[in-house]
């Protein structure tokens, strides 16, 4: 796996970390403002690294178009991913 | 101190309070990550953390 990719699916789990944040701040704050305009940076910026991944690297979810033959299945498996190695 | 104890005594009943949030700076993604929130106000690791590897 290249370093790229790696860097951008860790970059990927941080976003995702964040949004997750996000989420359960603006549940009991919903009229924070600025808290609004992060959560929609975080959801710009994911949308952007996961068009980045999968347009290099294929599919990052099912949901998410493939060449063929069927890339969903090429490795490495996330659990087979090493992240530590990434900074 | 068994269980009947507890149900007559004295022991007032805990006041529970939760002050609420006010966002104010955030970590950056990276480092909300490894630190397991977004908010420096609700980072409050159970021991004083040493300097660790990064994951």
């Amino acid at each position: 796996m290249d370093s790229n990719q790696l860097k951008l699916l860790r970059k990927l789990m941080e976003i995702e970390f964040c949004l997750v944040e996000t989420n359960l701040y603006l549940d009991t704050h919903p009229s924070d403002e600025r808290a609004i305009r992060l959560h929609n940076t975080f959801v710009k910026e994911l949308k952007e690294l996961e068009y980045e991944y999968t347009t290099n690297y294929g599919p990052l979810t099912h949901q998410n178009m493939s060449r063929c033959p069927w890339e969903y299945i090429k490795g490495p498996w996330p659990w087979e991913i090493d992240y530590c190695g990434c900074d | 101190m068994d269980n009947k104890d507890m149900y007559e005594s004295k022991y007032k009943l805990a006041h529970a309070y939760v002050p609420f949030q006010v966002m104010g700076r955030v970590y950056s993604p990276d480092k909300a990550l490894c630190k397991g929130t977004l908010f420096p106000e609700l980072y409050m690791p159970y021991k004083y953390e040493k300097e660790k590897k990064k994951c």
